[in-house]
């Protein structure tokens, strides 16, 4: 019992020795850090002041009210800009759909000029063979006689 | 959320040593000087909405990675590795007793006997080497832990390892900076 009391506290003031040591040693890197050239200085002064123009910048595109190209002031929408970017693909959608319903159009509009002109030969007495006789296309080209 | 001047409130008092950090690591100033740039970006970009309180942490964590990039890109990836490796059989056969040793060493650092010619600048300049000597990990613990001033388990989290590993590399690193100091003189 008492060797474990003994030998926690032993590690307890090793802890304690290793700790003082440390920070003794990191006082003297702090110290030594303060004395840096004066180019690597202005180098990290003008690293610091890019940085916090950048934060600057993610600050102003997260900034509750938004502003479009044209000057419309567009409130509350801006915290997710989803809008934005639906809006920014709308006309797209709209010449796609628009597209597809032209090609649609023409597509029906042959499909009827091929069934009215079915209905045609089929409904005539005329047998659709007749049109294959190079005789009958002669006699229709002939004009009319009277 | 951290207001602009908290956030440069902070990169300024952290510049200097994440610079001297990257330094121990990169052994290159300006390359140094690109991690640290390059820190200060991302941590802008990323979390300048985080509290003020979370900056440190996070600050830490991406000089780190900011570091390891940089290895990545110089392709000497095996040289960190091997120094990673270094540490694991270190430190386990010292042969003189290190806790007299630190007892020494734990007050103010001055020169022993050369104390009259050797200048405080020189001693901080002689520390400084030793700690660049540390092998990487302990370095970053060392640093982590005692400059940076973060907990064990902040350490930990910045380091990507247990808590144990933080203080077995702490430890260690101490005792071979007390080890190296007292070589060359450096005690009470």
């Amino acid at each position: 019992m008492n060797q474990n009391h003994s030998s926690s506290y032993r590690l307890a003031a090793r802890d304690a020795i290793e700790s003082r040591f440390a920070r003794g040693i990191a006082a003297c890197l702090t110290e030594s850090a303060q004395t840096v050239a004066p180019d690597v200085a202005e180098r990290l002064r003008f690293a610091r002041e890019k940085a916090l123009e950048r934060a600057r910048d993610v600050r102003d595109s997260r900034s509750p009210v938004g502003v479009t190209a044209s000057g419309a002031a567009i409130a509350g929408f801006s915290q997710s800009r989803w809008w934005l970017r639906f809006a920014s693909v709308l006309p797209l959608i709209a010449l796609v759909g628009g597209l597809i319903l032209i090609q649609d159009w023409q597509a029906r509009t042959q499909i009827s000029v091929a069934a009215e002109v079915d209905e045609a030969l089929l409904g005539d007495d005329l047998p659709i063979n007749a049109y294959r006789d190079p005789g009958f296309s002669e006699f229709l080209k002939a004009p009319p006689s009277e | 959320m951290a207001t602009e001047k908290e956030l440069s409130d902070f990169l300024k008092s952290v510049e200097k040593r994440a610079w001297k950090r990257a330094v121990y690591a990169v052994r290159d100033d300006d390359a140094a000087l690109d991690i640290v740039q390059d820190t200060m970006i991302r941590l802008a970009e990323k979390y300048a909405d985080r509290p003020a309180a979370e900056l440190p942490l996070l600050f830490q964590r991406i000089l780190s990675n900011a570091t390891m990039d940089w290895f990545r890109r110089q392709k000497v990836r095996n040289a960190v590795v091997r120094n990673f490796s270094e540490f694991e059989g270190a430190g386990s056969s010292d042969d003189f007793d290190i806790l007299e040793t630190l007892e020494a060493l734990g007050g103010p650092l001055q020169s022993e006997s050369a104390s009259d010619s050797v200048s405080r600048a020189q001693i901080l300049q002689m520390i400084d080497a030793e700690v660049a000597l540390l092998p990487a990990r302990q370095r970053e613990a060392f640093l982590l832990r005692y400059w940076e001033e973060l907990d064990v388990a902040e350490t930990a989290a910045s380091m990507g390892c247990s808590e144990g590993s933080v203080k077995t590399h702490c430890s260690r690193a101490v005792h071979a900076l007390a080890k190296a100091l007292k070589a060359k003189g450096i005690t009470t």
